[in-house]
Parts: structure tokens; sequence; C-alpha cells
């Protein structure tokens, strides 16, 4: 047990001064997230509603792709975007192998499926009665699609905070995609996993404490958000 | 009243290859009070709503203002609302309810003001209620703020289905007076669909009665629904839960809906007009109203568990002395039962 407290002990001194390799992590971190989710919910949003609010032929096994999409394995995400990415890939020339960018394109394929799914439940678990008020006072099909998403906003937000937890705490796709290099592409999981591996239990810990403190602030926000109501 | 607002033609709606709507041809002018009454899933709902321009029909025409229309179609989207029958407020204060058709119009002129003088028009006190969140009203206050959503817009038309069912009679007549009123004032066509055909005798001047989908007529026929079952001289009957039996003609099927279109009340205890074909139905009068658009009166009669109804004259409602609760004879020609 005594690792244990010296390398908690350890993890606030790291805190405290601003360690800039532990800080690299994080910052790593933060960008590669902020990236992903941001292009999953531009594109998730619209695709989840769709699924959610319209109804059409193939829409059951449009249904069973995305739920399937849900347990896609993380290192097999990471190897499909390698694959992809390699000099010998398709994608070779956009040079995103081992760059922060090309970890938020493989972050991306594993959360767009996460806020697709939650968020055309949210839509579909909407009271019918909605869409027959808002025409009814007028709204066109912009301000539908708008205010049915503002009605929803407590479940969306929710499949947000979802996908943002498993883009956080995601390392397979990291590892592969990024290469975990020091000061480029390392992320808090990635370097947790490196750490850990070295018996340096204390920058672990620290790391482990900076991704609790984070998923804390977005939690607190999100239930400010919600108490507005 | 005048021109026609809606023309409604050939009209069919399918709901899982099921027909629930077919209306060959109405008129709806500008300015009046429709009333729609009928059982439950008899359509009325459906109705509204493709006539508020929520749906569009399976086939079959609506226009508006002499113009064909559809749902989001400019001519309607700002001029035409509807209530449904359970009041669907959004996650947001009762102002932000209030003022959310406003706001979309971009309309924002003194929009606080208006949201309080909406509330005061449907009995709200906009200092207790505006700030409050939708989820902290009674059904009652909720449909009172659901109506004054679609009031704040001046609508042209202003649709209600069963906007009393369901909530306490406070709130019930304040809806009532504020439709009313709207009409009134803006000269706003209403088309309620109630259950309370005493209101809507009362207040319309014309009443649709819609069975199975169809318009039947002025809402007064009687109808019947089957099975029937061979009886006594080639007439076929059916047993009420008193003992008591219908009789008809020979229905073109057993499950076949029957119309009887005149009734006539007479008192139980005083001798009344024999004939060969005339069935006799004995019950109790439960209510008596006004219609608004003949001066008639139109009575409710009990008999067993079947509500009928009649028109009656005000000397043959004074003559007979007939009042809610008096034990009357139900008389009609057995050959006049139509057939639906």
């Amino acid at each position: 047990m005594d690792f244990l407290l010296q390398g908690l002990l350890k993890a606030f001194e790291i805190l405290i001064t601003f360690d800039p390799e532990t800080f690299s992590a994080v910052y790593a971190t933060l960008i590669v997230s902020a990236y992903s989710l941001a292009v999953t919910l531009i594109l998730g949003l619209p695709l989840g509603f769709c699924l959610g609010y319209f109804d059409f032929r193939i829409k059951k096994q449009v249904r069973v792709v995305v739920d399937t999409m849900l347990s896609l394995p993380t290192v097999f995400i990471g190897l499909l975007v390698y694959a992809f990415f390699t000099n010998r890939g398709p994608l070779g020339d956009l040079g995103l192998l081992f760059t922060l960018p090309g970890i938020a394109v493989g972050l991306t394929i594993l959360a767009l499926p996460i806020v697709i799914a939650l968020s055309a439940t949210a839509v579909e678990s909407m009271d019918r009665q909605l869409r027959v008020t808002l025409i009814s006072l007028g709204a066109n099909r912009r301000q539908l699609f708008l205010s049915t998403l503002w009605e929803a906003r407590l479940s969306i937000l929710a499949a947000a905070l979802t996908a943002y937890g498993r883009v956080m705490t995601e390392v397979g796709i990291a590892m592969m995609v990024g290469g975990n290099i020091k000061w480029q592409t390392r992320t808090i999981t990635t370097a947790i996993a490196l750490e850990t591996n070295k018996g340096e239990f204390a920058a672990g810990i620290a790391l482990g404490l900076v991704l609790l403190l984070i998923a804390f602030g977005v939690n607190v926000s999100v239930s400010s958000l919600r108490k507005r109501y | 009243m005048g021109a026609p607002l809606y023309s409604i033609s050939d009209l069919v709606h399918v709901y899982r290859a099921k027909p629930v709507l077919r209306i060959g041809r109405i008129e709806i002018p500008t300015g009046c009070i429709v009333g729609v009454i009928g059982p439950n899933g008899s359509g009325k709902s459906t109705f509204l709503r493709l006539a508020g321009f929520v749906e569009k029909p399976t086939a079959g025409e609506i226009a508006y203002n002499g113009k064909p229309a559809a749902p989001f179609s400019p001519e309607v989207r700002h001029k035409v609302s509807l209530m449904s029958q359970e009041p669907f407020l959004m996650k947001r204060t009762v102002l932000n309810n209030v003022a959310y058709g406003l706001r979309i119009r971009n309309d924002l002129n003194r929009l606080e003001q208006r949201v309080h003088a909406a509330l005061a028009w449907v009995g709200l006190d906009a200092k207790e209620f505006a700030k409050r969140p939708s989820y902290a009203l009674s059904g009652g206050e909720a449909q009172r703020v659901a109506l004054a959503a679609r009031l704040i817009l001046k609508p042209e038309v202003l649709l209600l289905d069963e906007p009393t069912a369901s909530i306490d009679a406070l709130s019930a007549q304040l809806i009532k007076d504020a439709a009313l009123k709207a009409q009134r004032d803006w000269g706003t066509t209403l088309i309620i669909a109630s259950h309370d055909w005493q209101w809507l005798y009362g207040v319309c001047d014309r009443v649709v009665h819609l069975v199975r989908g169809r318009l039947m007529g002025s809402g007064r026929e009687n109808i019947i629904f089957g099975p029937w079952e061979p009886g006594e001289n080639g007439l076929w009957g059916k047993v009420l839960s008193d003992g008591q039996r219908i009789l008809v003609q020979k229905p073109p099927e057993a499950l076949s809906a029957a119309v009887i279109d005149h009734a006539f009340i007479v008192p139980a205890d005083q001798p009344f007009p024999d004939g060969e074909n005339q069935v006799r139905l004995t019950g109790l009068i439960t209510r008596l109203a006004l219609e608004k658009a003949s001066g008639d009166i139109v009575g409710s009669v009990l008999v067993a568990n079947i509500p009928f109804t009649a028109t009656l004259t005000e000397n043959q409602v004074l003559e007979n002395g007939l009042y809610p609760g008096r034990c009357v004879h139900l008389l009609y020609d057995v050959n006049s039962v139509r057939w639906f």
C-alpha cells in the first residue's frame, strides 16, 4: 500500500509543479478529444435526428448497423485508421499517421455511432405531440429541426457526454494511430499505460487524477446546464 | 359569414393501410364556428390534424382561401393553429412557451407585455405563472397556457381538439370563453371537436357528425351499431341491457350501423300516437340544449345505456313539461331507418 500512497503524494507534486511532460499529455488529450467531439457532434446530431425522426424503408437496417458499430473494438478502429493513413494506405499522402488530427479521426469513428444512436433514441422517445405543436405554432422545417433538438437537449447532452467519456479514456486508437510519441502524440491514457509498464506509479496516478478532474468538471458543467431549466 | 375559407374535397386519409377518414366535400366559411362530434375513433382528431395542416392527407385536396394548401405552405403556416387534446408544452417556462410562436416569426415587439395579455385572456396571472417551468402546471393550467400560446398569434383559424376533456370545470369554462372571444374580437374561424355537444350546439353555427371517418350530417342523427339479430314479423333487432329492443328492417349486414334521423319524445305518462311501423323505447331525458343555428332545442334521452337525440320546439318542451330526469317515450318509424 505504501507505494500507492507515495505515488499519490508524488502525483500531487507533479500537478502542483506543472510538470511539462504530464501537461503535454493533458494538452494532447484535450486537443484530440475536442477535435473529435466537435466533428462527431456536427455529423452525428443531424444524422441521429434524421434516424430518429423520419421513417424510411431501410431504417431498421441502418439502426442495426449503427448499434453494431457501438461495440466496435478500439484496436480494430486503430488498425483500420492506421491502414488508411500509413504510407502504403489510400490516405497516406495526407500525412496524418502519428499526428493528433490522425488520432482525432480514429476517435471520431469511435464516438460517431454513440452520438447517432443516442440522439436518435432521444428524438424517437420524444412526445409525438411536439411536432404537432411546433407546426401549429408556425414553425418551418428548419425551426422544427432546431426546436426538436432543443427540446431533446438534455438527452443529447447525455449522448455528447457519453461520447466524450469514451473518447477521453480511449487507449487503443491513440496508441496505434498516434504512436505514443513523447511531447507530440502522447495522451493521458497512453502515458498512463507507459508509466505503469515502467513502474512509475506516481506519474500514472497524477495523469489519472487529471482525467478524473476533467470528467468531474465536464459533469458539473452539464449538471449546471440541466438545472437552468 | 363569407366566402368559403376551407374547401375540402375527396379527402382520404389512410393509417397503416386502413382508411380512417373519407370526406366527399365540405366547405367552411370564414369566421364561423364549426363543431365536430362523433364517437371515439371516428376520425375527429385526424380531421383536425388535416384541416390544421399538420399532416398531409393520403388523397384529396384541402383548399384554403381558394388555394390548395399543405403542411408548411406559406398560405397557412402563420394563419392556422391547432391545439391538440393533450396539451403539449415545451421544456421551457410558461413565458417562453407562449412567446415561441412570436419568436419564430421574429415578432419581438412588446413581447413580454403581449405574453402577459395572452395569459390574462385565459385567466392566468402573469406575475404568478410567467416564470414557472411547464412541468409545474396542473392539467387545466397547461391547457390554458397552450391556448394562450395560440391566441397570442391571432390566428385566422383555431382548431381545438377536445379542449375541455379531462380538465377542471373552471379551466374548461375559461377555455371556452377565451376561444369564443377570439372569434368575436378577430373573426377567428373556430373548428372544435368535442364530446360536449351541449356546448357545441349552443355556440356553433354548424355541427358536423363524423362516424367511422365519414361525415354523417348535422349530428342530430342517432347511430346505432350492430350486431343485429333476426326477430319477429321480419324485423331485426338489438337487445339493450334493460331488455328493450331497438327494431329495424333487415340490415344489409349484421354489423351495419343504423341511422335514425328523426325520433320523437313524448312523456311516458301521456298517450302517444300509435302507428303500425312505430317503435317505442323508454328512457330518461338527460340533457336539453339550445341549438344556436336553428333555435331548436336538442334533447338527449338515455335508453338503457345508449344516448338518443331528438329535436324539440320550445312549445313541445313547455306543453309536455320536458326536463332532464323525466321519463319519456322515444318514438321512431322503423321504415325511416337508414343504413351506414
